[in-house]
């Protein structure tokens, strides 16, 4: 079914006028019409709207004005990015029929840089899940065996790319909610450092970790769409003005002299032995290619996990406070308090009730400090454990997810179980980190990521690094058979 | 570990059915055990910053800057109105 198809073959036979944006769109939504009732992983496809913005785009061309950067490429969106005049629900039923008032930066960036946004894909209820099976909506299926689950809680985003209906799509990463699906559906995923991407328009899980992030096959595409999305925001006060803004075409894919530090926390007892075993063959590639092997400890590692249940669930039930069914969603009958308690429990499902009642809790007077505050030091701990760590290597080496794609409906009784599919992809959040899954091999015909991790506002190293191991391997080319 | 849902689920704003009660009930504890963990780790001499950015205040004047579409978008988006007018319930009785 699928062929690999990468954004930046799209944007340069657009450009070279050997096929239209209408052609290219129309071909995608075909793609999707036809398949993804298999895969399930849109909510919604915005037929009309990408067709006219794909045919504004042909229309510059004819006039020969220059095309921007991504101009007639096809982007799918997370269900949390709001695009005005379009319905967003975060995958909840509390905002089912809830139509955007504004779009958010990265939208209104990838629209202004000529992308065709196609449609918002599932996932996990408010990015709450690993499977994106909390989705009050729908399951997705992964591309590469539909019994099982694409990852979470970005898993429609994903799928989109790995069953090849879109080049790239955008994610958003709280806890490894971009970088473990890319990894269960054998794309490129990346979270940007903490900072480099504006939130504005972003339907927040936890405001101190969410970033906004990029699926795609190649290294190179992931930063085509990052150099659009990313940059100080006036929206967003916590989006940073950026001294580097690496150049797609500018990069030099290299492993000389590359300092990769491996840490021996990220290769734990009870790992999928077929995982561990493909990202040590990864690092072999890298030391056959010029890159320094270093062995590293980070013993705060086993404790980013725990650190990102306090906080995340703690700033998720602040953020979700605000449905209350008065200002969005549905109205329920009754006096305020009654009103309240009604929208809100027919509105939320369980894993979201479940985390609003663990930050209650952990928020709750008497267990604050115990809780929330000792996170709080932990994760400035954790964050120093990293920085000393950087001194002695360039990027940090790892697999992005213990495992594989499990089964659907496998772990979605048993929290912790679901929670631990996350434990080396938290602490890039927890420390606020870049990190980027790569493809690197299977593991019983199921995909496997590789995860490297960079010093904060480092993408370019990690851009080298990553790319370098693409351009010596072919495992980001092969393609789910239908 | 002992969790009053009841005080908690008030604090939350949710009201529980039995069913959720129960596992939650079963549930909550098992987390928070699990997060207790972080007990371990000696933090003394650790500065607890909320925002590990170095990032400072940045000013800027309070200066209105109306957009209409979205702020009809937004009136329209309310559950309840009359022209311009939001309608909440009541909040005496």
């Amino acid at each position: 079914m699928a062929e690999l198809l990468t954004v930046k073959a799209i944007r340069d036979a657009v450009a070279a006028g050997t096929v239209t944006a209408e052609e290219v769109t129309k071909n995608c939504l075909a793609r999707i019409d036809a398949e993804d009732p298999r895969i399930g992983a849109f909510l919604e496809v915005f037929h009309t709207r990408a067709l006219e913005k794909a045919r504004d785009i042909d229309v510059m061309k004819a006039r020969g004005d220059e095309l921007p950067r991504l101009a007639g490429v096809p982007v799918a969106i997370k269900d949390n990015m709001l695009l005005a005049g379009e319905k967003v629900s975060s995958g909840s039923k509390i905002l089912q029929d809830y139509t955007s008032a504004y779009t958010a930066t990265v939208v209104a960036r990838l629209e202004a840089a000529g992308a065709i946004i196609i449609g918002r894909t599932n996932m996990d209820e408010f990015a709450m899940g690993s499977s994106s099976e909390t989705s009050a909506f729908q399951k997705t299926h992964n591309p590469w065996d539909t019994t099982r689950i694409p990852g979470g809680s970005s898993g429609g985003s994903a799928a989109a790319v790995a069953a090849g209906f879109v080049a790239a799509s955008l994610g958003s990463d709280t806890g490894g909610s971009i970088r473990q699906p890319a990894s269960m559906c054998g794309v490129v995923g990346m979270k940007p450092t903490y900072g480099r991407v504006s939130r504005y328009g972003i339907i927040a899980l936890a405001s101190s970790l969410d970033q906004v992030g990029p699926f795609t096959h190649t290294v190179q595409d992931a930063m085509l769409i990052m150099e659009i999305i990313e940059g100080r925001d006036e929206h967003d006060a916590t989006s940073v003005e950026l001294e580097d803004k690496p150049v797609a075409e500018l990069l030099e894919p290299s492993m000389q002299g590359l300092r990769v530090g491996v840490p021996k926390e990220y290769f734990i007892d009870g790992m999928d032995p077929e995982v561990r075993a493909r990202v040590l063959e990864a690092i072999e590639v890298f030391k056959q290619n010029g890159a320094k092997i270093i062995d590293i400890s980070l013993p705060l590692s086993p404790y980013a996990l725990p650190t990102y249940y306090i906080i995340q669930p703690a700033e998720a039930s602040s953020n979700l406070a605000r449905y209350d069914g008065l200002r969005y969603g549905t109205r329920a009958p009754g006096a305020l308090e009654d009103s309240y308690l009604t929208a809100r429990s027919e509105g939320f499902g369980l894993e979201v009730k479940r985390r609003i009642m663990l930050g209650a809790f952990i928020l709750s007077a008497g267990y604050y400090d115990a809780f929330y505050k000792k996170a709080v030091a932990v994760r400035n701990a954790l964050r120093k454990e990293f920085d000393e760590a950087f001194k002695q290597v360039d990027v940090i080496l790892s697999p992005t997810v213990p495992g594989t794609a499990w089964k659907l409906g496998e772990k979605f009784d048993d929290p912790i179980a679901m929670y631990l599919a996350d434990v080396f992809t938290t602490p890039a959040n927890i420390a606020g980190l870049p990190g980027i899954s790569v493809p690197c091999g299977f593991a019983n015909d199921l995909p496997v990521g590789l995860q490297l991790q960079a010093k904060p506002f480092n993408e370019m190293t990690m851009y080298t690094a990553a790319a370098a191991y693409q351009a010596v391997t072919d495992w980001h080319t092969k393609v789910p058979q239908a | 570990m002992d969790i009053n849902l009841d005080h908690i689920a008030k604090l939350a704003k949710l009201r529980l059915t039995e069913a959720e009660k129960e596992l939650l009930g079963r549930q909550l504890p098992s987390i928070v055990e699990y997060v207790a963990k972080l007990q371990e780790v000696d933090t003394s001499g650790i500065d607890p910053k909320a925002y590990l950015t170095d990032a400072t205040n940045v000013f800027r004047s309070d200066e209105p800057t109306t957009v209409q579409a979205e702020r009809d978008a937004a009136v329209a988006a309310f559950p309840k109105s009359a022209g311009d007018a939001l309608e909440v319930p009541g909040i005496f009785k």
